[in-house]
């Protein structure tokens, strides 16, 4: 094939919006990362510079004097015990929408499908007298129930996709060979879904790391925020006491586990987010 | 299957019943009564709620923000569909027609943003526009454009079209893999028979790619809209709580504030009934306006 000077040419403009977009996206991020490295007279002197030492002095001040640790712990446990009540509630689920035939299953997963739709901020109203009545407000635990409800369209929606591709005489056989229906989900249909199973759960730990609104409205003591929240606090007191390398460092402990989880993850969650994307 | 009908309900019951009892107690009970309270006066404890039947709509009409957070969403709505999808459709075709090597690295870079918390988001780009230290204002100055260097988040008239770029730049990597997925499933054959024919690649674009992947981009300007009736509030609520003087206050931010901050739990609620039928209709309005007859070759 003849190439003209024009397409070669082309081919190597077509790169530089390419590489100024990555450059936009990469740059903050890891302006971000030195940042925290900075004392906040650096940081004025020279904010968007390399660092001129790498001191770990801001990452001491947010874990102990911003109370991170307490923060990280909560939104670890927010965020596992969260993904496992989805698992637990969305599972069985699932498999009996996708698999078992009865009157109303299509009505049931449209309604499941179509909260994935609506807006929930007109829920958290009634939402958080509801928690306080059954006293799980400003309670992390009453978080993790909200949460694991919130994510339950989108977790249904995506493990229905993945058991619709488990052949059906693998369940068969395993129902003539005498195993119920119970042994049927745990023993054949959940360890076959697993790849399905690691994607939703990838999914909502991300989801629950990183939300913030509800957190906002049904948390109120300092000692209950999760990250998102202690992350907020520390940058509307940075207004006044300039304390940027403290919110930098909180700003970093927030999303390396999720540049980590991305790392590993990255075709996974991709794909789920499409996948959940195209059906919302 | 050898079972009797007894033990296949029971299973059944097993499997949708705790489940739906849970959904319907934290999703649905929430959004029904909140269409309830909407018709009370209510500042939080159960003994002073009064039925004021549709005293909070009338309210709303009448209420000289309302218009505004309206506007704010909608303009929110239309320039993100617009730079989202001019950026993710450019880089889409560019990763997948035009053969280059390193495609996958910027892939994987552009979809970050995606995952990242709304809250660091939020803060990281507040900080980009900080007047003194940002790199917004520090850019003007290295490039002598002084005059144009403003306290970009505290300017009643910059704040809100300054929160579109990072919502541009936090939603890009979705949109971009969508439309890439698209793209992928259209026959190679279509692109050659067009060369064939003399077609440029303006034309093949125009002709082949867009009519291809008009379902997906069907799908995203839906999501898009929804994401952003539903979801543009955090990111104002990081970044500039609704103000300056209310110039940012988009319909969830003010919901919050009339209901979380100042306790009208019920105008809060008519606030959130408004939220649910403008997102309802203008979810149908965009279906309707992007109807196509399916383009099959």
């Amino acid at each position: 094939m003849r190439r003209s000077v024009g397409e070669i040419m082309g081919r190597t403009g077509i790169r530089i919006p390419l590489i100024l977009w990555t450059i936009a996206v990469l740059y903050p991020i890891f302006w971000m990362f030195l940042g925290s490295f900075k004392s906040n007279a650096e940081i004025y002197r020279n904010p968007w510079g390399w660092p001129e030492t790498f001191n770990f002095a801001n990452f001491t001040q947010a874990w102990s004097n911003y109370n991170i640790d307490t923060s990280v712990f909560n939104s670890l446990i927010v965020t596992l015990l969260g993904a496992i009540l989805t698992l637990v509630l969305a599972t069985p689920t699932a498999y009996a929408i996708e698999r078992i035939n009865f009157r109303g299953s299509k009505v049931l997963f449209t309604v499941f499908i179509s909260a994935m739709m609506i807006p929930m901020v007109l829920g958290w109203i009634p939402l958080f007298f509801l928690l306080d009545d059954l006293n799980l407000l400003d309670n992390i635990f009453g978080l993790v129930i909200v949460y694991a409800v919130s994510q339950l369209p989108f977790s249904i929606f995506v493990l229905t996709s993945f058991m619709s591709t488990i052949p059906k005489s693998l369940e068969e056989s395993a129902a003539i060979d005498g195993l119920s229906p119970y042994g049927i989900l745990f023993k054949i249909v959940t360890p076959l879904s697993m790849s399905g199973i690691i994607t939703v759960t990838i999914m909502n730990c991300i989801q629950f790391w990183n939300e913030y609104f509800m957190a906002l409205i049904f948390l109120q003591t300092k000692t209950n925020y999760t990250l998102a929240l202690a992350i907020d606090y520390i940058s509307n007191e940075a207004q006044y006491t300039n304390a940027w390398g403290t919110l930098f460092a909180s700003l970093v402990i927030a999303i390396v586990p999720v540049i980590f989880l991305y790392g590993i993850f990255q075709r996974r969650i991709a794909k789920g987010m499409t996948e959940g994307a195209i059906k919302g | 299957m050898v079972q009797s009908k007894k033990q296949k309900y029971t299973f059944l019951a097993f499997c949708l019943v705790p489940t739906f009892i849970m959904f319907a107690i934290f999703t649905l009970y929430p959004l029904f009564s909140g269409l309830y309270y909407s018709f009370f006066d209510w500042s939080g404890s159960s003994s002073n709620r009064e039925f004021i039947g549709f005293a909070n709509y009338i309210k709303l009409f009448k209420d000289t923000i309302i218009p505004d957070t309206i506007i704010h969403d909608y303009f929110l709505v239309v320039t993100k569909i617009i730079g989202i999808m001019v950026l993710a459709m450019f880089f889409a075709v560019a990763l997948t027609q035009l053969k280059i090597k390193e495609a996958p690295f910027y892939r994987i870079v552009f979809f970050f943003p995606n995952i990242m918390s709304v809250v660091v988001i939020g803060i990281l780009w507040t900080f980009i526009y900080n007047p003194s230290l940002g790199l917004v204002n520090s850019g003007l100055e290295f490039l002598g454009l002084e005059e144009w260097v403003k306290p970009w988040l505290g300017d009643e008239k910059w704040a809100l079209p300054s929160i579109i770029l990072p919502a541009v730049w936090a939603g890009i990597g979705l949109f971009m893999l969508m439309l890439m997925g698209g793209i992928a499933n259209i026959s190679k054959s279509y692109y050659e028979a067009a060369r064939i024919d003399g077609a440029s690649e303006w034309q093949q674009f125009w002709k082949i790619t867009l009519p291809l992947v008009w379902p997906q981009v069907k799908v995203s300007i839906l999501y898009i809209v929804i994401t952003t009736l539903n979801g543009s509030f955090i990111l104002v609520q990081v970044m500039t709580g609704g103000g300056p003087n209310n110039s940012t206050h988009v319909m969830g931010s003010y919901l919050y504030q009339q209901a979380f901050k100042q306790y009208n739990f019920g105008y809060g609620a008519t606030i959130g009934v408004m939220i649910l039928v403008l997102s309802l209709i203008t979810v149908l309005f965009f279906q309707f306006l992007m109807r196509r007859e399916k383009v099959e070759y």
